[in-house]
């Protein structure tokens, strides 16, 4: 069982992911900002994160910039799942050493699953 | 016989007197001839005088060219003073010149010594030694004829007199000695005085025009710079100095020069390759935006070319200019976040839709579980914000083309406060909120305003309110007749409103409708404040609510509102105790 970490303001996204996600083997957690989201990261140990960039208190940026900065926080691997788009937002977030970025709305919730599992998969090939 | 002498002599003494009579009359006329001939030459050359005044002023008049008044005046000598040559020395910024004019051939040896007078005139003149200047010398007219063995007879000198300096001498000489008389020199000296005069005028409108473009340069936010065609700085203005971080101490007495610039700019910009441009090839440049520290430029460089009457032009040297845009690259940068932030707050609840409606399709979930119910209430949340983003859009486009359209009618405000009240009184209760009107005695039952407008402004504040309060808190709409004498009305109860626009926030001069909207809510950083009412700069604050998010379009739009209705808008708020919106609108 894989613990999925949501860290997203937007609350239907976590609800529909869970209910496209086969739920024998995922276990899908959610926290409604950055804040939230570095506390579950600790509490909850997840094998991924989903992560969303525009977001109260902490921002999807500025929380990545904490797991750069931080030695204490564990490592793991961060799929951005956004509905910005700028050429510039992508490529500053992908500097920041995440496996992936989703614009939402130009994918459907299957492929974002697909993203999901590909990740994971190739984490424990490692 | 006595009788014939008699008569004789009487013939004799009448002959006599008429001859002394002739003789008197004969000397009357010359004299009167004389006088004549006098009062027609002083008629003559006063009429020259006024000729070659007139003349001088208007070939003088816009020249600046003390050389060319010079041309002007030697050229016209002729016709008035008997000479054999004419010429002049003048001091230019980079020579001395001497420019002579033969009427008659001369020797060799007479212009030598003409040419010598002429130098210790003006050294005497201006106490200088002109021994090492360089000397820049011209004859024209008749030729040079050594065999003429004649010196100089006559000669005079004018000095010519600029702004209180002698800046050259005019020299009439002639063979022959004792030929000038007070009144040639007189009028030369008028001559030469009154263009000297103009010249010092103009030179003093130049310089005060000079002074006024110096300041205007000074002053300008732009970079100006400008050399001459050796790349000799000629200006620089402070803007320019500061950006190239060139500020010596006061006594270093340091002159900002070119490698300056060339050092600053490193491999920036050429600035010398382009100055070359300008300079030889005439060419204009506009440079992409540079970055210097933390600004951005666009540099110009174009050349400074006197057009010539003529036809031709003379080039002066070449101007760079630096344009500051950080400001409009960062309005472009604040742009593109907001066009940013619509897209995503567009593309967040359509995707939510599409999401859900994917899942419903493929099957995953029961119609009749309470997960299905639960999603419908999310596609109906989710159509429900976008339609409200996509209303205010709409409506910020039409405040900003003006085309806002503020229908004013008959109206009663407590009336529209009571229904606003009405409409959110079920969701304040849910967040278990208390929501309460304040509408004072003081208001009229009726007047004019656009009812529909201020229901979407009162929408926007209490909406707001809620979202920012937390459960046991209240919110308060409370409207009065503002009157700017008087103050607030005095049996309003202040502790619902703990935080409340004061006289000076409010600041109208006119008696007006004031409606407030107080909350109890966690206020907002006086940071965030001054940008509440701007487009594109929407505070991110975080409501005390997760769902509710917006964009701070509202606000914008609450602010186009009001001033369609030539009222004002404002905020109070102080961290931890609350928040109060308010609006006036003249009466």
């Amino acid at each position: 069982m894989k613990k999925i970490l949501v860290i997203d303001d937007d609350q239907f996204f976590p609800k529909t992911l869970e209910a496209a996600l086969p739920k024998a083997k995922y276990k899908l957690i959610s926290a409604e900002d950055g804040e939230a989201g570095l506390k579950k990261l600790i509490s909850e140990k997840p094998d991924l994160i989903i992560l969303d960039l525009m977001m109260p208190k902490l921002d999807g940026s500025a929380f990545l910039k904490k797991l750069q900065e931080s030695k204490d926080l564990p490592k793991v691997p961060i799929l951005v799942s956004s509905n910005l788009s700028s050429i510039k937002k992508i490529s500053d977030v992908m500097s920041m050493g995440v496996v992936g970025y989703v614009i939402k709305s130009d994918e459907s919730m299957q492929s974002i699953v697909q993203d999901i599992e590909r990740v994971l998969g190739e984490e424990d090939k490692k | 016989m006595n009788i014939a002498l008699h008569s004789g002599a009487v013939m004799y003494l009448f002959l006599i007197s008429a001859f002394l009579l002739l003789i008197v009359f004969y000397f009357f006329i010359r004299r009167r001839e004389k006088e004549i001939i006098k009062e027609k030459e002083e008629s003559t050359r006063h009429l020259y005088e006024l000729t070659i005044l007139k003349e001088l002023g208007e070939r003088v008049g816009y020249s600046l060219d003390v050389e060319e008044i010079l041309q002007i005046i030697t050229g016209s000598l002729r016709q008035f003073i008997d000479y054999t040559a004419v010429g002049y020395i003048v001091i230019t910024p980079e020579k001395v010149k001497i420019n002579t004019h033969i009427e008659k051939s001369v020797s060799h040896l007479f212009l030598k010594e003409m040419k010598e007078k002429m130098i210790a005139s003006l050294s005497a003149l201006t106490d200088k030694s002109f021994d090492d200047s360089r000397l820049d010398e011209a004859v024209s007219g008749a030729i040079v004829i050594d065999e003429m063995e004649q010196n100089i007879g006559s000669l005079f000198n004018i000095p010519l007199v600029i702004g209180g300096k002698v800046v050259g001498v005019l020299t009439v000489a002639h063979i022959d000695s004792g030929l000038y008389k007070e009144e040639d020199m007189t009028i030369l000296y008028k001559i030469t005085g009154q263009a000297s005069g103009a010249v010092s005028r103009l030179q003093e409108v130049v310089k005060i025009e000079k002074g006024k473009l110096n300041a205007m340069v000074e002053s300008m936010q732009d970079g100006v710079l400008m050399v001459d065609t050796e790349y000799r700085i000629v200006v620089a203005n402070p803007a320019i100095k500061k950006i190239i971080k060139f500020n010596p101490s006061p006594d270093e007495n340091k002159e900002v020069n070119i490698f300056n610039f060339v050092d600053a700019l490193g491999g920036k910009f050429d600035i010398h390759g382009r100055l070359e441009e300008a300079l030889v090839n005439k060419k204009t440049f506009v440079s992409e935006r540079i970055n210097i520290d933390d600004s951005f430029f666009e540099i110009g460089v174009s050349p400074v070319l006197h057009l010539m009457p003529k036809g031709g032009s003379q080039m002066h040297g070449a101007v760079v200019v630096f344009n500051d845009i950080t400001r409009d690259i960062e309005l472009e940068r604040v742009r593109e976040e907001f066009t940013g932030m619509i897209v995503h707050e567009l593309r967040s609840p359509l995707d939510g839709i599409k999401k859900i409606t994917e899942s419903a399709i493929s099957g995953n979930i029961d119609r009749n579980s309470d997960q299905f119910k639960e999603y419908l209430n999310m596609i109906y949340q989710s159509s429900a914000s976008m339609l409200g983003l996509v209303n205010d859009i709409l409506d910020l486009s039409k405040l900003q083309a003006g085309k806002f359209e503020v229908n004013k009618e008959k109206a009663n405000i407590k009336e529209v406060i009571n229904n606003r009240i009405l409409f959110y009184k079920i969701s304040a209760d849910v967040r278990k909120i208390s929501l309460e009107a304040y509408l004072d005695d003081s208001l009229p039952d009726f007047f004019e305003f656009d009812p529909r407008a201020l229901k979407q402004i009162l929408n926007n504040f209490i909406s707001n309110a809620l979202k920012f309060t937390s459960s046991n808190g209240s919110v308060l709409v409370s409207a009065f007749l503002y009157d700017p004498k008087e103050y607030f009305p005095k049996d309003f109860d202040r502790t619902k409103a703990p935080v409340f626009p004061e006289a000076k926030d409010i600041n109208v001069k006119k008696p007006s409708l004031c409606v407030v909207v107080s909350d109890t809510g966690i206020g907002i950083p006086s940071d965030n404040i001054k940008d509440l009412f701007h487009t594109f700069k929407q505070a991110r604050l975080s409501p005390i609510d997760k769902e509710s998010k917006g964009t701070g379009l509202g606000l914008v739009i609450a602010k186009g509102i009001v001033e369609a209705h030539n009222g004002t808008i404002g905020v109070v708020s102080k961290e931890g105790a609350g928040t109060s919106f308010f609006f006036t609108i003249p009466l």
